[in-house]
């Protein structure tokens, strides 16, 4: 018989041989020279084992965990999508049925004790203008870009912080405050989101260079 | 080692489920220096090896869900990491055939006093035949796994290894001369 091939040792490294490797073993136990190929292959592989493991050059863990927040917000706000616009949509019909004065975003203070129908327009400016961000920073794809690490950092801690009030967002839906606190609470917390999402965009666009974070 | 790992993995996965900070970095910290080391051995660049330690992770920390302790995390994190290396190379239009190495290899054969090292040697091989040995010999897939995630046959991943250690044997001057 020949000397065993390549395909041959390495078959007959692997378990559950095929009856047709019968021949191939038989010969290997005879013959010196495949012996010493057979032994060659399998020290190469423990060479090949025994490599060093390449090391990453970067921290990428920021600009990972920016991602996942990124992605969850917007996960989060497909799934709460459908809320998001009946709330909309309800606080729309409130302005159209009892008109309001010019939009005053004034403190959370303030808006608590502005009457229902100016709350309702800051909220609705707040929520419109929250949606202008969320497509500004869509448009933009962060994810796609190549960002360094501190620009990551920062905006990891401002998805985190989104990510916060998001929640607290779906509480105050939850919990049926009374109608005239959950909607103060929610506009301090839209107020405090379209900020958030400001300096996010801001962040992006700057690099963070210029964001004096 | 290997327990220590068991150990915390089953602490932190709880935390990490919930996408908490501290329990997702202490994941990339204990498996980004191997996730990187296969990815490094696949993909053809440094650059390419870091996009793929990080699409891994962020696959990690998004579906960590569906882990559901079927063997071992670092096997879970192992395989998305090795389909994402893999992905790469496809999306790169990797060298299929081996008229690179076929071009460069007779000017070899004809120096027999260079012996490369084997990192020199496995770093030369063409794309796919580098991942089917480092997926088989090194990280312990099956052919067939390895056909799986290549979405090629079985025939084709294990003439792909006896092609890869024939070209490794001949360039590491392991051959027998007559």
């Amino acid at each position: 018989m020949n000397h065993l091939t390549m395909d041959q040792l390495l078959e007959l490294r692997e378990p559950g041989r095929e009856p047709g490797l019968e021949t191939a073993r038989t010969h290997l136990e005879i013959c010196l020279e495949c012996q010493a190929e057979a032994d060659r292959l399998a020290q190469r592989m423990a060479r090949l084992r025994a490599l060093p493991v390449p090391r990453p050059g970067r921290d990428k863990f920021p600009a990972i965990r920016a991602r996942y927040l990124a992605d969850r917000r917007r996960t989060q706000l497909r799934w709460a999508g459908l809320g998001g616009l009946a709330l909309a949509a309800s606080v729309t019909l409130a302005v159209v049925l009892r008109p309001a004065a010019g939009i005053d975003t004034g403190t959370p203070t303030q808006v608590a004790q502005q009457a229902p129908e100016q709350s309702d327009s800051v909220l609705q400016a707040m929520i419109s203008r929250s949606q202008q961000l969320e497509a500004a920073l869509n448009a933009y794809d962060p994810d796609s870009r190549v960002i360094d690490g501190r620009t990551a950092a920062i905006a990891a801690r401002l998805e985190d912080q989104l990510s916060t009030i998001d929640r607290q967002l779906e509480m105050t839906e939850a919990l049926g405050r009374r109608a005239d606190n959950r909607q103060a609470a929610q506009v301090r917390l839209w107020r405090e989101r379209v900020g958030l999402l400001d300096a996010l965009v801001d962040v992006h666009l700057t690099r963070a260079s210029y964001a004096g974070m | 080692m290997d327990s220590i790992r068991l150990a915390q993995d089953a602490a932190i996965l709880p935390l990490a489920r919930q996408g908490d900070p501290v329990a997702q970095e202490a994941l990339y910290r204990a498996y980004s220096p191997q996730v990187y080391g296969l990815a490094r051995r696949i993909c053809r660049t440094r650059e390419d090896a870091e996009d793929v330690m990080q699409e891994t992770f962020f696959e990690v920390f998004r579906s960590i869900d569906k882990f559901r302790g079927e063997g071992s995390l670092w096997g879970w994190v192992k395989t998305i990491a090795a389909s994402k290396a893999l992905m790469r190379l496809r999306r790169n239009k990797y060298r299929d055939t081996d008229e690179l190495v076929d071009d460069v290899a007779p000017q070899r054969r004809e120096d027999t006093a260079l012996r490369m090292d084997l990192e020199a040697a496995l770093e030369r091989l063409p794309e796919v035949s580098r991942a089917v040995v480092w997926l088989h010999d090194v990280e312990g897939y099956t052919h067939d796994e390895i056909a799986q995630m290549m979405d090629r046959t079985v025939s084709f991943s294990k003439s792909q290894l006896a092609r890869a250690h024939a070209r490794l044997r001949r360039w590491l001057g392991e051959e027998v001369v007559a």
